[in-house]
């Protein structure tokens, strides 16, 4: 396996092995984050390729000082965005009902476990549209950042890197989303439901 | 002491192990002394516990596996129009400087008469044993002829081809010894066009092998697709060191030894027979028996 700096060699050498593996190492994140940005699999994969198209060809604008993760991440959520944007201007003509069901976050179970305990299915969808409901309550940047740090391990620093912001702003966004998450899905039973307030 | 503030500012780098180990010792004192930040410190963690529970759809392994497949075909599809235009220039240079005014084609003929001279330093030390069709002989002698086979719609004959063209292709840069050999032997702007084709013609040829039976040779042509490409952008003029780490590569995936075993697999029913390369693992220890040398 090629480390970072290698990579980064061969990507300014359009080497495509080098390529291959940045592929190979980044293409489950880049797709993640595509999924969180853009909401659905089928453009989800096609701004993840766009995204390694768009390496592959303009490695230049690559700046080495940063850390190529930051960077590609950065061009991640500025293509989903772009994408959405674009997408805002085409209304969709037909939508796919199982697509907008993963759109809203329902993973899809599969048939053993839906039929090996159809209680907890029940109760896993209802989580997770509940968690998708909260998601919808936080502001586009404070969802951002939230998305960013906690399911795609980007640093503090790294998300203020990706957003142009200061590092005191995306903790700022950060601390906000987790309160309003915290609000959505109702006080966790750590005291008895007691929402906190102090200071 | 830190403040209940301070405490709460650094709750989202607490929370997220980015505090350093000096503020986390007091904001830790803190939290032993403060009742209401501990409360509110563990209701976040709580409130992330359950984020965690949110299920992002993954495709599944099968998506995972073909990614590059499509993404390198999406590579090809777009790049074909620009990757076409560059051949132009050093093409038409080197027929200016050897064979000014004629036409396309000569530079074709040049091409394969250089390949010719390979073939002709490669038997030296290749002689197809007594019955055997000297199909690779004759392919590395004229790669035109493999290459020139009408095109077939059945993927694994379409994939047979292929990796006959690409052996006969990467036969010629292996064998190429800059020692003993002009650099025009070498022929290496015709290769890397060659390649270029070649790597253009391998997403093609791995969409179409659909058949699950057929994932090596699948990978086998992924495999060869990422050399072709290597030598498809080796740099401008003669670049022997770039033509040497090729050459490694080639070694350590044992790509000679895995296309005769493709080829075994598909029944080997085409013009060539194994690659017989001097030294070369590929040969194996049946086929190295049959060599002379």
């Amino acid at each position: 396996m090629m480390d970072e700096k290698d990579i980064i060699n061969g990507l300014a050498a359009s080497d495509p092995t080098a390529f291959r593996e940045f592929v190979e190492q980044y293409k489950k994140k880049v797709y993640f984050l595509a999924l969180d940005v853009v909401g659905n699999p089928v453009d989800a994969e096609d701004v993840s390729q766009e995204v390694f198209l768009k390496v592959y060809r303009s490695f230049g604008t690559f700046n080495r000082e940063a850390r190529l993760g930051s960077w590609l991440y950065r061009v991640t959520y500025n293509a989903g965005i772009d994408h959405l944007r674009r997408k805002a201007l085409i209304p969709e003509a037909v939508e796919d009902e199982a697509l907008e069901a993963r759109s809203r976050g329902e993973a899809p179970l599969s048939a053993s476990s839906a039929f090996s305990d159809p209680a907890a299915t029940a109760e896993a969808r209802q989580l997770q549209a509940k968690i998708a409901l909260a998601l919808e309550k936080v502001s586009p940047q404070e969802k951002a950042v939230f998305l960013l740090r906690h399911y795609n391990d980007l640093k503090l620093k790294e998300i203020a890197e990706t957003l142009h912001l200061s590092t005191g702003s995306v903790k700022s966004y950060l601390f906000r989303a987790v309160k309003k998450l915290q609000r959505e899905l109702g006080a966790p039973d750590v005291t008895g439901g007691m929402e906190v307030s102090h200071d | 002491m830190i403040s209940c503030r301070k405490c709460r500012d650094m709750m989202i780098e607490a929370l997220y192990g980015e505090l350093r180990p000096a503020d986390r010792e007091s904001f830790d004192a803190h939290l032993r002394a403060c009742p209401d930040c501990a409360s509110e410190y563990s209701i976040m963690g709580a409130t992330l516990r359950v984020m965690d529970e949110r299920r992002r759809p993954d495709p599944g392994p099968e998506f995972w596996d073909t990614y590059w497949d499509r993404l390198a075909a999406r590579l090809d599809v777009t790049d074909k129009a620009p990757a076409v235009r560059p051949q132009a220039v050093p093409l038409s240079a080197r027929l200016g400087r050897l064979f000014s005014g004629l036409p396309g084609w000569t530079w074709q003929a040049a091409a394969g008469a250089a390949l010719v001279v390979v073939g002709i330093l490669i038997g030296r030390s290749i002689v197809s044993p007594p019955g055997q069709p000297a199909g690779l002989v004759s392919a590395v002698q004229n790669p035109a002829a493999a290459s020139a086979v009408p095109a077939s719609n059945d993927p694994s004959e379409r994939a047979r081809r292929y990796l006959d063209r690409s052996q006969v292709l990467l036969l010629g840069l292996v064998n190429y010894n800059p020692k003993t050999q002009d650099l025009y032997a070498l022929d290496l702007d015709g290769k890397k066009t060659a390649c270029r084709e070649l790597s253009l013609q391998a997403a093609d040829i791995q969409s179409s092998l659909k058949d699950p039976r057929q994932k090596r040779l699948k990978e086998l042509v992924s495999d060869l697709q990422i050399i072709m490409m290597q030598i498809a952008n080796l740099g401008a003029g003669n670049d022997l060191e770039g033509v040497d780490l090729i050459k490694q590569g080639v070694e350590q995936r044992d790509i000679f030894l895995k296309i005769d075993l493709t080829r075994m697999t598909l029944g080997a029913a085409g013009p060539q027979g194994p690659s017989a390369r001097p030294g070369s693992q590929a040969s194996g220890a049946a086929d190295k028996a049959k060599m002379r040398i």
